[in-house]
């Protein structure tokens, strides 16, 4: 139950850096443009991850999740569909869904293909049930981001 | 539609990198997201030749991939844990909850109604399955005296 409740804390600390990374990439952006902006961030966030990996491995010699070679091809390839984000998202921002309605969407989105993907164990995660409680928290959190958004300051 | 689409964008994403962060643990799934999309982007901007001018940003600016790359490991960490829904409704939350936060303290106002009520109902989700559990508790040891 701990365990569960670090999880929690962790994905939620996630958003948080989620919104950080935002801010500064809109930033980025604003000077240049979004595709170059998330250029920057990914190569940037490559040389954090190595030095991370490097600073974790000295902190605990022995690796122990060290069967990568039977991992498939594409388990590595999660960054391209991350890097069409970026792409997508400007010209949906750009269209007359505007940049509230985009992230409605994309929330929206998310939320059906993770309820969908745990029921049907889509691109091999383990299958999960969706209870009626899953349905209405998520349904709570949806209601509630989408209020946030369109709300305005 | 493309909107849409982009969630599932970003859940395809996750997934993938939490499945390799099973296998090689979740730095090394944020490395190679990071390469690999880095890689992409890369092809990309050469071929549509619109590398932008970039001489006067702030380096501060760029400090979105340090982010970006401790948000990739803790996702893939908790993603196969925590299952792909979950995941994505509490990233979502923490997102747009420390979003309202650092609105208020950047504008030093309120939110508005509407946001407000947003956060209570994003709480309230947060809070149902505790709440629930909590009360139907309180029935079942009620039920006793109530016989």
């Amino acid at each position: 139950m701990t365990g569960r409740a670090v999880d929690w804390l962790l994905a939620l600390a996630g958003g948080v850096l989620l919104t950080l990374m935002t801010l500064s990439n809109a930033v980025l952006a604003r000077y240049t443009d979004a595709v170059y902006a998330s250029w920057a961030a990914h190569g940037l966030g490559a040389l954090v991850a190595l030095i991370l990996v490097v600073v974790v491995r000295r902190g605990r010699p022995k690796t122990p999740g060290d069967d990568a070679g039977r991992a498939p091809l594409w388990y590595y390839l999660g960054g391209i569909p991350g890097a069409f984000v970026v792409i997508v998202s400007a010209v949906a921002v750009n269209s007359e869904l505007a940049l509230a309605g985009t992230i409605a969407l994309m929330l929206t989105g998310q939320v059906v293909f993770g309820i969908v993907s745990d029921r049907l164990g889509l691109l091999r995660i383990p299958r999960r049930r969706i209870t009626a409680m899953d349905l209405l928290v998520a349904g709570c959190v949806l209601a509630g981001s989408v209020l946030i958004v369109l709300g305005g300051a | 539609m493309l909107a849409l689409l982009n969630g599932v964008l970003i859940g395809t994403s996750r997934a993938v990198n939490g499945q390799l962060s099973t296998r090689t643990g979740p730095f090394r799934a944020s490395v190679w997201n990071h390469v690999v999309g880095f890689v992409f982007l890369t092809t990309v901007l050469l071929v549509l030749h619109t590398w932008p001018n970039a001489s006067d940003v702030p380096v501060a600016a760029y400090v979105g991939g340090v982010f970006g790359a401790f948000f990739v490991a803790v996702n893939s960490y908790v993603f196969p844990r925590l299952g792909a829904m979950n995941a994505a409704v509490l990233v979502i939350s923490g997102q747009v909850l420390s979003a309202v936060a650092i609105d208020c303290v950047q504008h030093r106002t309120m939110p508005a109604p509407a946001r407000l009520a947003g956060v209570a109902l994003v709480l309230l989700g947060l809070c149902l399955p505790r709440i629930t559990a909590h009360l139907r508790g309180k029935r079942d040891t009620e039920v006793p005296t109530e016989n």
